[in-house]
């Protein structure tokens, strides 16, 4: 092998090296952490009052995927079943912090209003107010496609402004994508 | 010049020994100002939680009328029993608090209801009182050993142990399963506060201690006439001799090293409810032993206990 070829093969092996690292860690294959799930079990147990429930991960196409806000490429969208009984949805996603990013779930009835949203992990030390209930009650009810306008429908939180900001663009950006998914009769 | 050193000695030593016993005496004073008849009022609230998706819980208060009756004052112990009162008439038997002289033997709530008792050195508790909580049967809560602080005008005892859950959330909550307790007691100008900062965790097998949630607690003693809990009075006159005996069978229990668990019920009732009967018709001491061997429950080798 020319001295050429060697370095356009160590080239070679090192774009699939990291490509095949990469591929890991992208959304769609993302599996939830122990800690995570229990934190989401625990949020639908508290919300739900139940004791045992199914979570069943919706799938939803590429093709509606790509027109919505949020992604449901992953472990995101999962309808809540006791029985044959639907209790609700849940959709788990991130937003970013100031430095990092939070997990959160906004949990849906049966019409799609939302039941509860809570902030599961979050990971740095300001803007932790944004975890208390009486911040996030504000959301409960809202529906698919209403739009929420920081500071004026939802109280401004002092010292938690880009987390506040951020936690209630996720909402709005997850109403608008759960009505792109009804307009797709994809739930 | 060897006389003169051998007479400081004395005199300091005879110096330390006064001064001890004077410390001995004011500490003896403030528990025992912990007596009487009170108004009160408990308040409970949650502070800090380290998870950002515990939703804390609502604020407990309440209000109640007690006699805490001093019902052993010896040398180097004595013993409160508190008995509240409701709507001046109905008596029911609370919690007791015992406060020991350097003592040695104590116990600690480990988890599933069992407790580790325990030989402390005798260095450890130099100057200490402990103070051993019990339940409304006598069974046991937590204790805890500490120095009473008689300084800048106060006067309190402070120390943290683990715990059972609380009797306000102990049917109503299964997310942590013991309670650190930090209790303070100050005596004041008109009574006394149990101050508390607890700690909410749940511990496992083999396993760290896992903070749930932190709580603030206010007990506040507000001292009233002693006329207005004669229901206790009499309600202790009638029913101390079976209770005398309760604690005599609870005692021989106690005399032991290691776990110590008990049923929380037997026959679908709790401890406590075994004995209306038995204190109605007062018992005697073979009826209550047999009671409460049904609520010890027969240890196996090889617990393990949380950490």
């Amino acid at each position: 092998m020319s001295k050429e070829n060697k370095y356009v093969f160590l080239i070679g092996i090192i774009i699939f090296g990291v490509s095949f690292f990469l591929s890991g860690f992208s959304s769609s294959d993302l599996k939830l952490s122990p800690r995570l799930q229990e934190k989401l079990n625990n949020a639908v147990k508290t919300t739900f009052e139940v004791e045992t429930f199914r979570l069943e991960n919706i799938k939803i196409p590429n093709e509606v995927n790509a027109k919505t806000p949020v992604e449901f490429g992953g472990e995101n969208l999962f309808k809540i079943s006791q029985d044959s009984q639907t209790l609700g949805y849940v959709y788990l996603g991130q937003a970013p912090s100031m430095k990092n990013i939070f997990d959160y779930v906004v949990l849906f009835t049966n019409d799609m209003h939302i039941k509860k949203s809570k902030v599961l992990i979050y990971r740095e030390d300001y803007g932790r107010q944004i975890g208390s209930q009486r911040w996030l009650k504000q959301f409960i009810g809202k529906k698919s496609g209403d739009t929420l306008v920081y500071s004026k429908d939802v109280d401004a939180i002092s010292g938690a402004t880009i987390s506040a900001k951020s936690m209630t663009k996720a909402i709005n950006d997850v109403l608008a994508s759960i009505k792109t998914l009804q307009e797709n009769r994809t739930i | 010049m060897k006389k003169s050193k051998v007479f400081l000695l004395f005199v300091l030593g005879a110096f330390a020994l006064v001064s001890a016993q004077k410390k001995k005496e004011l500490d003896k004073k403030a528990i025992l100002d912990m007596c009487g008849c009170y108004e009160i009022t408990f308040k409970y609230t949650e502070t800090f939680a380290p998870e950002i998706d515990y939703e804390k819980k609502l604020d407990y208060t309440a209000a109640a009328l007690e006699m805490a009756l001093p019902i052993i004052t010896e040398k180097d112990r004595i013993s409160i029993q508190h008995l509240l009162v409701i709507n001046d008439t109905l008596v029911i038997k609370h919690w007791r608090q015992d406060w020991e002289y350097e003592n040695q033997n104590v116990f600690h709530y480990d988890k599933d209801n069992n407790w580790i008792f325990q030989t402390l050195p005798k260095d450890q508790v130099k100057g200490q009182w402990t103070q051993k909580v019990f339940q409304v049967d006598d069974s046991p809560r937590y204790s805890g050993s500490a120095t009473w602080i008689h300084a800048d005008g106060k006067h309190y005892w402070e120390n943290k142990s683990d715990s059972p859950l609380p009797r306000r959330e102990y049917t109503k909550r299964s997310d942590y399963n013991v309670m650190k307790r930090g209790n303070r007691h100050e005596i004041t100008s008109f009574g006394w506060i149990h101050e508390q900062d607890n700690d909410k965790v749940i511990r496992k097998d083999g396993e760290e201690d896992l903070l749930l949630a932190q709580e603030k607690g206010m007990n506040t003693y507000t001292k009233v006439a002693d006329e207005r809990c004669q229901a206790a009075l009499t309600f202790w006159e009638k029913n101390k001799g079976f209770w005398a005996k309760v604690r005599s069978l609870w005692d021989e229990v106690y005399d032991r090293q290691g776990n110590l668990t008990l049923h929380k019920s037997v026959d679908k009732m709790p401890l406590f409810m075994h004995f209306y009967p038995m204190e109605k018709m007062d018992a005697g001491p073979v009826a209550i032993k047999e009671t409460i061997d049904k609520f010890i429950v027969e240890q196996t080798t090889g617990d393990e206990q949380g950490k």
